[in-house]
């Protein structure tokens, strides 16, 4: 029972000591060292305009799959955008090889890598002024700054790792298909996304259903990779796919920017339990 | 339905918190809008002395509020639309309060502009977005419905600022927006409306790399339609808008980031800094500039370059950042206002003259501060309207300060508030009464000897408390946990005040205590299980006193608890959406997974879900909230007596189910994010009372007599008549009990009274309780005829809050008087809910902000102005009515105390649903889709109901209202509660058609509030006018000081009245057959009615015992034969 009473005044009196050095001294350090770590992640992300000469780099990726070699690409990756990609696809019914390119003058937004390197860089930028000479005054002011960058990077985190579920529609209307020379054949789609750190590529070999076919027509819901049999409606016409490529390539500067975020957000939430480890103090007055 | 709930909010000493993120001043410069971090809008009144005062609270956003904007001609609607980090958008009628319009869309706004032109675009015009998505997404600004997108050719990206173009000279409005990486783009505005409502794709028309980042403002001068003003965060540049080439950039000196500027006039601007410095620039024209010959062999530009004329600075004692605006406002009565809204909630003002200049010697001159107020000034300032709930007598304790509350609960069951404070004490006190001596005047009497228990056994502050029967009747009545800051949990016997048992968690704070769902069971018994601040998780057994499993794994805060019933495994999902599964038998960690997979398995065990509450986890609360919200419009009572958890999502939409379970009244705590300071919101259902106060009569008729009970069986139809037959039987089921229960009340003096009779009940042990458990069925309906006491002190409550005292001095003593109620101390900070989870509250102090009720001190409680002329509009209406109570005239005077209450309340419920009804009506598509839902709830009485339906259609067609099903459908329900009353509600149905320039007034501007109050006003004032002529007696004086104790036999009594009336329609109706065939209807009508058919044999059993029959008799054929003439 003695235990448990009350802190005695001089017991008080360190624990607010103790508070006082963690607002002044170590949420700095901690948020020095969150600033570093998002920097490296955002240098990961070649924001344009930050500092960077000339244009961004290019890197080249070659996709595959460890079973079958029916689909290769190399995709040209230069910042978030894709400049060029070469895809080769061995037709399975009659071995025919076929091969397109991205249009010369046509580049590929990736949304989910700009979406996640602006997020970064609305964290970096919510840190910025936050140094030493800034004073906090209450825990709730950190908690809550820490609650923002946390949200910046759980959804640039989420922007990697979960990619868009888009329906057989929306992908035959994106933008992507018509980026090809020569025209992509009617009865292929494709579609390039980021999961985790991979880019992914995938190409949906399609027939036409017959109008008075037996089998019943039932479109197909939204998904990141569509499986065969997958049925939907474009134009007039009723597809069905017939086979599913995926191909995938790790890229290791997102594989880096992952474990960065993950970093980062455990340091902001060891800051945010150190503070509320005096919750019972910060919440009325302000140091 | 959540229209009837009433809300009264005690706020306490502290202001809740509210960091604002944005902020803006209404066009007609009479109010400044912020949004806050904690998901709350606040509205603040400006006087035109510039003077501040916050006056309302609007929750619906249940995560921080990134932007605000106008979304109406604001000299038309004062609309302004607020979007929320998740996605939630919200319109509001600032005047008011209401939520007009409300949308969830997938994308994060970081600023709207609202755009109309009015000649080329039907509707409302435009909410131009940006946010964290590419390019512009167009809304349309009524129904907040994605209409299109301006999409970019070239590097398409998020976009950081915007702004709208009118030019003159070309004729054509333009949006500049600058994206994230520093790309100015330009997008043509009225020539491509028509192509935008075609659904074409618009692409920018110019876009120019302006090789800087974050950028903050961009801001066309439109005085010399040339100049552009680019803020970034670093630097600020100003542009040729003819072909954007760039004539100056000042970088920030020190080590200031800038925030945002605007062009004050014709070559000055202001800029202004993240930490709530602004700086007005003169842009001096230096000619052609001699400095600069282009390499690129285009002509001489010009170039300017800035004079610092005036700066701005904010209070030393500042937290960053800040949000400001300014306001250029070039007609008379207004200024120009630069505003600054801080984290800490204070908002700053500068009053900025029309030509700044700066001083002599050339050095830029200070502009003072003109004003600046926080939430927490309101407070201080009126303190008297800040009271919290158990202000009074947490006083007492310790002489000093008062406690601060940290958690609290609410048992509706025994109308009782468990609040834990700071110190570690826990009060439980009856809420009711702790409401009224915090809200009403005189009442130091009951102040003193306000009955409470204190429970003392924490060291530290209480930060949880569980009341575990109130979510399973199964388990123990007694039992109260509580948990603290130092992770010690405390079982509880309310009654005996004794500790059961204390379990320490050795873990952090204890942040929420919740209940294992009814399904499962370990042991045959349910669980506690803890959430502490440390991301740990501790189950409890009760029962057993032992701790089960002590689960710290978790490295994030945890997020949602999840039950598997047939494998005893707890599903832990964590902030960083990972998932740990623990066993509980052994206690061991079975399986962690993230990403995809955690995923998958949280939403596998979709049936036994518990959303961890509040405070520290941050996005769980915002679900939290939402949900508390959820609640309190439904009917508000998750917190109380619902036994299944499953239930309560659902309950928003099914009211029927809810109401069984709940009460009038009810008390709910709530919190803001980031701090422990809480209030508490008394809700009154008033659509509850009213049938509460109803049906009770009936009920209480004996119980001994089969027939009648056989009676009753024939005629339970309605959802009302079946819940009343179910407590009759158990009542004579278990008679002695029943009679206990019944005899309670009448013996107590008001609280206390029940108190020791409940103390006494529990005192006699476990034993005891669990007999009561064994014939459980009867338990909640035993508290329900202790409802009958509380019930009309929950109307009496409810109209002290609602009366606009002090505006008639004689009225108010007659109110006193008669209806035995008391006066308010202040006037009280109501609430209003404009749907299911969007609702106002007023602040304290908001009675100051309505500059004609200012100067008028005397006047407590009166809602503004309008509410004068509304209630005389609205006695305009009722020429010759002659009002029910005033029949009862000769009745003693108690009698016609409550059933002036009854009749008030009815008034104002009815009122109520006119008027929300038309609002509904205009956003509501789905509203023949309603009837129907509500046709067939109704299945039931079905005949019945539509049969009058029918007539009623009679009645408003010929007014041809164009919102005639609506009107139906809910006043169907009413009447299908009100059949005894069918008469009255004859006589108000008619009354309502002739209500048309009151509706119509009150729908122009007034708040719903308002019209209650005014039509309250107009009541009272029509009923005391008679009494006023009659000298009052000393006699009545001293009964109604007896108040309480009459009201027991009142009660029986008003049910003799009200049967004789059903009798009368069929006597009297006939009577009315000449006046119109549509009456005659309805004669027919009731003739198929049930109730009526039924009427002579009770008439039989009750004639003889009835000794006010013969005077009802006559009013009601005087109501009657007024409606001839």
């Amino acid at each position: 029972m003695a235990t448990v009473m009350a802190a005695t005044t001089a017991e008080r009196a360190v624990l607010e000591e103790e508070f006082r050095w963690l607002l002044h001294d170590e949420v700095h350090a901690v948020l020095r060292q969150l600033q570093d770590i998002l920097k490296e992640a955002s240098l990961r992300f070649t924001l344009p305009g930050s500092g960077t000469e000339g244009p961004t780099k290019q890197e080249n990726f070659i996709l595959g799959s460890c079973g079958t070699d029916q689909v290769k690409g190399v995709l040209t990756l230069q910042g978030d955008a894709l400049s060029q990609a070469d895809v080769n696809l061995k037709t399975p019914r009659n071995n025919q090889l076929l091969h397109f390119a991205f249009r010369e003058d046509k580049q590929w937004k990736l949304q989910q890598i700009q979406d996640a390197r602006n997020h970064v860089s609305q964290a970096i930028y919510l840190l910025t002024n936050r140094d030493e000479s800034y004073q906090f005054r209450t825990g709730a002011e950190v908690l809550k700054l820490m609650d923002a960058v946390m949200l910046q990077l759980t959804r640039a985190r989420n922007r990697l790792t979960t990619p868009a579920t888009l329906t057989l529609p929306e992908i035959a209307a994106s933008g992507l298909t018509r980026m090809f020379a020569p025209a992509l054949p009617s009865d292929l789609l494709v579609n390039v996304y980021i999961n985790l750190n991979k880019l992914c590529l995938t190409v949906y070999q399609l027939h036409a259903l017959q109008p008075n076919s037996s089998k019943n027509f039932r479109p197909s819901g939204g998904a990141v990779l569509h499986s065969p049999g997958a049925m939907f409606e474009w134009g007039t016409q009723r597809l069905e796919v017939s086979h599913v490529h995926k191909v995938e390539c790790v890229i290791p500067w997102l594989n880096d920017a992952l474990v960065f975020f993950t970093v980062s957000l455990q340091l902001c939430q060891q800051l945010k339990d150190k503070i509320s480890v005096f919750s019972s103090y910060w919440s009325y007055r302000p140091f | 339905m959540r229209a009837f709930l009433q809300a009264v909010a005690l706020w306490g000493k502290k202001a809740p918190s509210h960091s604002i993120t944005a902020i803006m001043i209404t066009d007609d410069q009479q109010m400044i809008v912020t949004g806050s971090q904690e998901g709350q809008l606040c509205l603040w009144n400006l006087s035109s002395e510039l003077k501040i005062s916050a006056k309302e609270l609007l929750f619906g956003h249940s995560a921080a509020v990134t932007c605000l904007a106008r979304a109406r001609d604001f000299s038309k609607q004062p609309f302004v639309v607020s979007a929320a980090e998740n996605g939630e958008m919200c319109v509001w009628n600032v005047t008011n309060g209401q939520c007009v319009e409300k949308a969830t869309l997938p994308y994060r706004h970081s600023a709207i502009c609202y755009y109309h032109c009015s000649f080329r675009m039907t509707g409302e015009g435009w909410l131009l977005c940006c946010g964290e998505y590419q390019d512009i997404l167009i809304i349309d600004a009524k129904s907040l419905v994605i209409i299109h997108t301006f999409t970019s050719s070239q590097s398409p990206d998020w976009i950081n600022c915007m702004c709208i173009v009118h030019s003159m000279r070309i004729q054509e409005d333009s949006l500049l927006v600058v994206s994230v990486a520093g790309e100015l783009k330009v997008w043509d505005l009225s020539s491509s409306i028509n192509s935008i409502q075609e659904k074409k794709d618009v692409y920018e028309k110019e876009s120019k790399f302006l090789n800087c980042l974050n950028c903050q403002t961009i801001r066309f001068c439109t005085y010399t339609e040339r100049l552009l003003l680019v803020v970034f965060s670093k630097c600020w540049k100003v542009y040729d808008y003819c072909d954007f080439s760039l004539l100056w950039t000042e970088v920030s000196g020190s080590r200031q980031l800038f925030a945002g500027g605007e062009v004050l006039a014709a070559h000055r601007i202001i800029i202004w800094t993240e930490d709530g410095h602004s700086y007005i620039y003169q842009l001096l024209n230096s000619g052609l500039s001699k400095s600069i010959y282009p390499a690129d062999g285009r002509v001489l530009k010009e170039t300017i370059y800035p004079h610092l004329l005036c700066s701005t600075s904010g209070q030393e004692n500042k937290s960053l950042p800040f949000v400001m605006g300014y306001m250029n406002e070039r007609k008379e009565p207004f200024y120009k206002v630069l505003f600054s809204g801080e984290v800490s909630g204070r908002i700053t003002l500068w009053h900025i003259p029309d030509v700044p200049v700066s001083k002599f010697d050339g050095s830029p001159r200070e502009i003072p501060i003109t004003a600046t107020w926080t939430l927490q000034d309101n407070f201080d300032k009126h303190h008297s309207m800040s009271q919290s709930i158990i202000d009074h007598f947490s006083g007492l304790k310790d002489g000093t300060g008062t406690a601060v509350v940290t958690s609290s609960e609410y048992v509706p069951s025994h109308d009782k508030l468990i609040c834990g404070c700071e110190d570690g004490t826990i009060f439980i006190t009856q809420a009711l009464n702790a409401a009224k001596a915090g809200l009403l005047e005189g009442n130091s009497l009951l102040k003193g000897s306000l009955p409470h228990k204190v429970l003392k056994g924490h060291h530290h502050s209480v930060t949880s408390l569980l009341y575990p029967h109130g979510l399973s009747s199964k388990l123990d009545q007694s039992w109260l946990i509580s948990g603290d800051q130092n992770s010690w949990v405390i079982l509880w016997d309310i009654f005996t005040e004794g500790i059961l048992h204390k379990f320490f968690l050795q873990a952090g704070p204890v942040t929420s205590l919740l209940m294992s769902p009814e399904n499962f069971k370990l042991r045959s018994n349910q669980v506690i299980c803890c959430v502490c601040s440390d991301h740990s998780v501790a189950l409890l057994h009760l029962e057993g006193r032992r701790c089960l499993l002590s689960a710290r794994k978790h490295l994030f805060p945890v997020r949602m608890i999840k039950w598997h019933p047939v494998e005893n495994f707890l599903i832990v999902g964590c902030a960083d959406d990972s998932v740990y599964i623990w066993e509980i038998e052994t206690g061991t960690l079975e399986r962690h997974e993230t990403g995809e997979r955690a995923r998958t398995i949280l939403n596998c065990c979709d049936d036994s879900q518990l959303l961890k509450p509040e405070s520290v986890l941050p996005v769980a609360s915002e679900t939290h909230r939402h949900k508390i919200v959820e609640q309190r419009c439904s009917s508000s009572y998750q917190l109380g007596p619902i036994p299944c958890p499953g239930l309560q999502v659902e309950s928003s939409c099914k009211v029927a189910d809810t109401k069984s379970f709940s009460g009038p009244f009810n008390v709910l705590p709530v919190k803001t994010k980031w701090s422990n300071i809480g209030f508490h919101i008394l809700l009154f259902d008033l659509e509850n009372l009213v049938e509460l106060l109803l049906p009770t009569p009936i009920c209480d008729v004996d119980p001994s007599s089969s027939f009648y009970g056989s009676e009753i069986l024939r005629r339970a139809k309605s959802t009302v008549e079946k819940k009343t037959l179910t407590l009759k039987r158990n009542k004579t089921a278990c008679g002695p009990l029943s009679v206990e229960a019944q005899a309670q009340p009448v013996s107590e003096s008001p609280a206390q009274g029940d108190n020791t009779i409940k103390l006494s009940e529990e005192n006699d042990g476990i034993k005891r309780q669990k007999k009561i458990k064994s014939s459980k069925k009867m338990q909640p309906k035993q508290s329900r005829k202790v409802d009958a006491n509380l019930t009309i002190d929950t109307a009496k409550l409810l109209l002290s809050c609602l009366l606009p005292w002090g505006v008639d001095k004689e009225l108010d003593n007659l109110c006193i008087k008669h209806l035995n109620i008391l006066k308010l101390q202040g006037p009280v900070s109501l609430g209003l809910a404009s749907n299911e989870d969007h609702f106002s509250l007023m602040l304290p102090g908001w009675d100051l902000c309505n500059a004609e009720v200012k100067k008028d001190y005397s006047k407590v409680n009166l809602f503004s102005r309008k509410v004068l002329d509304l209630s005389s509009k609205y006695t305009s209406t009722l020429p010759n009515q002659a009002g029910m109570p005033r029949g009862l005239e000769n009745n003693s005077d108690s009698l016609q105390e409550s059933n002036m209450i009854v009749y008030l309340l009815s008034k104002l419920f009815l009122v109520n649903k006119l008027v929300n009804m038309p609002l509904e009506l205009a956003c509501g598509i789905d509203s023949s889709f309603k009837v129907e839902s509500v046709h067939n709830k109704m299945k039931s009485p079905g005949n019945d109901i539509s049969n009058i339906s029918s007539f009623y259609g009679y009645l408003r067609n010929g007014k041809s209202e164009s919102h005639l099903p609506e009107a139906d459908v809910s006043l169907l329900k009413l009447i299908s509660c009100w059949r005894d009353q069918y008469v009255q509600v004859l006589v108000f149905l008619e009354r309502c058609l002739t209500l048309g320039p009151f509706l119509i007034s009150y729908q122009e501007e007034a708040k719903v509030t308002e019209a209650i109050q005014a039509v309250l006003l107009a009541e009272v004032q029509q009923h005391m006018k008679t009494l006023r002529k009659t000298p009052v007696n000393s006699e009545a004086v001293s009964l109604a000081e007896n108040g309480d104790y009459e009201m027991m036999q009142i009660l029986p009594r008003m049910e003799w009245a009200k049967e004789p009336e059903l009798q009368c329609i069929t006597d009297t109706l006939p009577l009315k057959t000449p006046v119109s065939p549509v009456k005659h209807d309805s004669n027919s009508n009731s003739a198929n009615f049930q109730d009526t058919e039924d009427m002579p044999d009770r008439c039989v059993l009750e004639e003889s015992e009835s000794p006010g029959e013969r005077r009802h008799h006559l009013w009601i054929a005087k109501v009657c034969s007024c409606k001839l003439c």
